[in-house]
């Protein structure tokens, strides 16, 4: 569309009302590597100091960086995997196979969606510490792999119904069954929904904080998400360079995936189905 | 059953495996909990013991148990029993403790100085007044802190208290001294009566309405300018304003503190222009609900941009053309030609938004925790710190499953209304191949 009209007063507005959103940008980055004089608002010196926690040996009574990168990646890695591995085939079902109660699915689904964590957390708590896996880095997986399912299915039907049914209708002339028509010709179909699913899922899992902090508090199955907020709570004084260093390192996968991955994620993220 | 329909189910069951342990098991438990007084303090594992402590006291007398009598169980009391002279035949001789027998028998005392008394006027008394004082504890029984596995075992020793109880008094002291958990409908007259549960409502009310009305509103506001700027700038902008909604919740709070804390950005900023420093989050009810309506509205606007984008992206150009030619101006395009396409997105987004800021409470927990004070404290957060992080105490189950079954019929019914809304029937066409 050909600018015939002035843009100037909407871009001014434009970007006063960004203003808060930019400097927070801004310092998030800067202040990593820099110091600022108290009571001063722009850094005056240059340094490395607030990224020690990658290397050093932190202070007692808090853990290293390291183990708790790998229980995140662990976390967010195997919920992505769980949930593409059952969407693909109920969303399959749901979307193409004849069979008993598939209204009713459906609708259920839908539902599940509408349930918040907060109802199912006080039974799935008090069920993990009767089971025993209270505290440990499955219980956390598996219930946000059920939690992140029924959008899981519903995303997949929804691709699964962009596929041509000629597609499926030849292959069944060709006599294949309709397993193998799902394995062979429908799948390699819906690799985009297969690849914008696994990196939603993953990050779902990898942003989670109420799930790990109130089902595995403890040290040894610490996620970033609770490693930070612990480093938040704990200072008497807070250091905001220390907790951005971390907050950036923490958030460097989420912006990566979303540079370049952008178009396949807004397939869901357009989809509107979160919120 | 045809093969398709086995492969079908057969497809389905890994997902109603994981619905029915994780969801529907989940539900069920929370609807039996809420009819429960189950509590970090009584456990969660059936059957229980009974104790008496200070607590069970001070419940008995708000209860209007006899106050003297409640007093009473928290005292020692010093009874001459079998097993009293039988511990004194052991440390202290025969001949003594035949003595006690003989004038004492039978008898209990309140405190330790009434039975000393009594046993400084025998003969075969110990000599120096500690052993004296050894002789006496030896009768002492208490049931103060001590915990009785059963009930039997329990009503014997209060029976040796000589409390003189009546029917309704034992009965009224063994419910009040049980430690498990028990079936009661207690936890929904709580929420019909506590004003905690009122404010919890009327704050959630505020929070719904007025981050729905900024994300709505701001999201179309968003929309519609990057939509009349230069595809360049346009993205910019909307960048800018979708990553609230991808950064973890943890670090997109912590910059909101960064800016608003009494050391933060906003404070530093204002002392140029003489503003004593404050934390503008939690400084007054106001404060801290700006915050939170920001910080929620902005992720919201997040969504509604992005969804009304698109919607405006359907939109065929030659209408907007044709509309330029015919003279329209800015404001009229928006209010004739590209508003009502957004009807149905913009219902979609309410409706959708309502449900969850409904049950949403990460970011207010990581924020502001629902102060200062509980003025910002919406009714899923107000379930959250019942039930799991309630620092001050015990970890309510019962009563925060209850507050959860609240959200769980207003989930159901949301749904179903949403379903009927948005034309359920289109979605689930018929499969086309039967076999």
């Amino acid at each position: 569309m050909r600018p015939n009209f002035r843009i100037w007063p909407i871009l001014v507005l434009l970007s006063i009302l960004s203003l808060p959103l930019v400097l927070m940008y801004f310092y998030l980055v800067v202040d990593t590597v820099t110091d600022t004089t108290a009571g001063s608002l722009l850094p005056d010196r240059f340094t490395l100091e607030h990224w020690k926690f990658l290397f050093e040996k932190p202070e007692t009574g808090r853990a290293s960086i390291w183990p708790v990168t790998a229980n995140t990646f662990l976390f967010a890695s195997s919920t992505s995997l769980i949930v593409v591995m059952i969407s693909l085939t109920a969303g399959y079902a749901l979307s193409r196979l004849n069979m008993p109660f598939r209204k009713f699915f459906l609708g259920g689904i839908l539902t599940l969606h509408a349930f918040p964590t907060v109802t199912l957390i006080i039974a799935i708590f008090l069920m993990l510490q009767m089971s025993g896996l209270y505290n440990t880095l499955i219980g956390v997986i598996l219930v946000k792999t059920a939690l992140e399912l029924p959008l899981g299915i519903w995303i997949m039907k929804g691709f699964y119904d962009t596929v041509p049914w000629e597609i499926e209708m030849a292959g069944i002339t060709d006599g294949a069954s309709r397993f193998t028509v799902w394995w062979k010709l429908v799948l390699p179909q819906v690799q985009p929904g297969i690849a914008a699913l696994a990196l939603f899922s993953f990050l779902e899992a990898w942003k989670e904080f109420i799930l790990p902090q109130v089902l595995a508090p403890s040290g040894a199955s610490q996620v970033l998400a609770t490693y930070l907020q612990n480093t938040i709570m704990d200072d008497r004084k807070p250091d905001f360079n220390l907790f951005k260093s971390i907050g950036l390192f923490y958030a460097l996968p989420v912006i990566l995936i979303y540079v370049v991955f952008n178009r396949k994620l807004m397939n869901i993220y357009g989809g509107g189905t979160k919120g | 059953m045809r093969r398709a329909h086995l492969l079908g189910l057969g497809f389905m069951t890994p997902a109603l495996f994981i619905i029915v342990f994780l969801f529907l098991a989940p539900v069920v438990l929370t609807m039996m909990f809420s009819f429960t007084n189950m509590s970090s303090g009584t456990g969660i594992s059936s059957g229980g013991a009974y104790e008496v402590t200070e607590r069970t006291i001070r419940l008995l007398k708000d209860q209007g148990f006899p106050e003297t009598t409640a007093d009473r169980l928290a005292e020692d009391t010093y009874k001459i029993d079998a097993a009293g002279l039988a511990a004194v035949q052991a440390d202290f001789g025969k001949a003594f403790a035949q003595e006690i027998e003989a004038e004492l028998s039978g008898k209990s005392f309140a405190g330790r100085r009434d039975l000393e008394r009594e046993l400084k006027r025998l003969k075969e008394r110990p000599r120096s007044t500690r052993d004296l004082k050894k002789a006496a504890d030896l009768f002492k029984r208490s049931i103060l802190n001590t915990r009785f596995e059963t009930e039997q075992a329990f009503l014997t020793s209060v029976d040796e208290l000589d409390l003189g109880l009546g029917e309704t008094e034992t009965a009224e002291l063994t419910r009040t001294a049980y430690t498990g958990w028990v079936w009661t409908t207690e936890n929904y007259r709580l929420i019909a009566s506590l004003p905690s549960t009122l404010r919890a409502a009327g704050n959630t009310l505020i929070y719904v309405s007025f981050t729905l009305a900024f994300s709505i509103g701001f999201g179309l506001f968003l929309a519609v300018t990057t939509f009349y700027l230069p595809s360049g700038v346009a993205t910019t902008f909307r960048t800018i304003w979708f990553l609230p909604r991808i950064l973890p919740p943890v670090i997109y709070v912590m910059m909101w503190k960064w800016m608003a804390w009494d050391t933060g950005f906003l404070s530093s900023f204002l002392a140029h222009f003489g503003v004593p420093p404050r934390n503008w989050m939690l400084h007054s009810d106001i404060n801290a609900w700006v915050v939170v309506v920001l910080i929620n509205g902005f992720v919201g606007a997040s969504l509604g941009m992005i969804l009304f984008s698109s919607a405006i992206k359907a939109i065929p150009e030659t209408m907007l053309h044709a509309s330029e030619v015919d003279g329209a101006n800015r404001l009229q395009q928006i209010r004739y030609i590209i508003m009502p396409q957004l009807r149905w997105p913009i219902l979609f987004t309410t409706a959708y938004q309502t449900l969850s800021l409904l049950t949403s409470f990460d970011y207010i927990y990581l924020s502001t925790d629902g102060g200062p004070g509980k003025a910002t404290e919406v009714w899923a957060l107000y379930t959250f710190h019942t039930a799991l992080n309630n620092y001050g105490g015990v970890l309510q189950y019962g009563l925060g499953a209850a507050l959860a079954m609240v959200l769980v019929v207003i989930g159901i019914a949301a749904a179903l209304i949403y379903l009927r809304l948005f034309n359920f029937n289109d979605l689930v066409a018929k499969p086309r191949i039967e076999q």
